[in-house]
């Protein structure tokens, strides 16, 4: 019999307990779930930090769609956080590019990114776990994820991140 | 444990159809890449298979259409001269685990399917994979708090 483990603290659980004796999460409809591989539970077990999110790219809401095209080449990146303060207000992917600009490159090249950005971007912590990044990102159809600790962003993870990751585990059979 | 032999046998036994391959959408290489990256817009699709006499000889991507938009040029160029040649394929009769590794180690997002005589018969996207790994794992759904954000990582007051 696997062992069951609370998706919130990690702490061996026994089967059928209401609440998580070291968290107190409520447990109330997970006891018959038990994660079917390794890499199952790995997923469950790993938090984001683990990806090593790489630094976020970052502009100004005023940079021009011509200066954050050319970063995203130049850097060889799918996707740039529009900061404005030090607060994440937007984020803009070469999907944006593809829908919004296509062949209307020289319309838009001297707008602000702010015209064209997503606002307010679906956003996760270090700390929430690889699974619910993975289920954002099908669920979502995203391919980026900005990461935050503590409210603030400090990365980005890319759905090749992911496909890494389990790549990796799979190759391994499982727990590394 | 049993069921870690079961995934890695799926993989590598279920054929790539299995993750949710696109219908592949298809140009010629004297096609406008204009005309092809409106047609990339219009069809929702990261990638579009170049082919000639019914094979593909190239791909041309969102990235490359990005690389087109930041130093704007004559949109009614042939897409031949921007497309990325002789793309990574993966045939018909590919495991989903070939495909994963294929596209983890070269960093694609896009593998083209072609059958033994090298015609398009679909493209594999990583949400593709990403759909297929989530199909495997279902206990990863129920786990998820629904607001992690609302669950105390610390007993209060401990």
């Amino acid at each position: 019999m696997s062992a069951i483990l609370c998706p919130f603290c990690e702490a061996d659980i026994i089967e059928g307990v209401d609440t998580c004796p070291e968290c107190g999460g409520t447990l109330m409809d997970l006891s018959r779930r038990i994660p079917a591989s390794r890499v199952e539970g790995d997923l469950l077990r790993d938090r984001i930090e683990r990806l090593w999110p790489k630094s976020p790219s970052t502009v100004s809401p005023t940079a021009t769609v011509g200066e954050v095209l050319q970063k995203m080449v130049a850097e060889k990146i799918g996707c740039v956080m529009i900061v404005d303060q030090g607060k994440l207000v937007g984020i803009f992917s070469e999907r944006d590019a593809l829908v919004k600009i296509n062949t209307d490159a020289a319309k838009h090249l001297a707008r602000p990114i702010a015209q064209l950005m997503t606002p307010d971007p679906v956003t996760l912590e270090t700390s929430d776990k690889i699974a619910f990044a993975l289920h954002k990102m099908n669920i979502g159809g995203y391919r980026h994820i900005p990461i935050l600790f503590q409210g603030k962003l400090v990365g980005v993870i890319s759905i090749r991140d992911i496909l890494r990751y389990l790549a990796d585990r799979i190759a391994a059979g499982g727990r590394k | 444990m049993s069921n870690d032999v079961d995934f890695q046998l799926s993989l590598e036994s279920e054929g790539v159809g299995e993750a949710y391959p696109d219908q592949p959408l298809a140009t010629t290489a004297d096609s406008q890449v204009g005309n092809v990256m409106q047609l990339l817009r219009t069809n929702r699709s990261g990638a579009i298979l170049v082919c000639e006499d019914s094979k593909v000889v190239g791909i041309f991507t969102e990235r490359d259409a990005l690389k087109l938009m930041a130093s704007p040029i004559d949109y009614t160029k042939p897409v031949r001269e921007f497309m990325s040649p002789e793309p990574v394929m993966l045939a018909a009769r590919a495991t989903v685990g070939e495909a994963i590794r294929k596209m983890s180690e070269g960093g694609y997002r896009h593998l083209p399917i072609v059958d033994d005589a090298g015609e398009p018969k679909g493209v594999l996207a990583v949400h593709g994979i990403v759909r297929y790994l989530v199909d495997h794992f279902p206990e990863t759904v129920y786990n998820l708090p629904p607001n992690p954000k609302a669950n105390p990582r610390t007993r209060e007051g401990a």
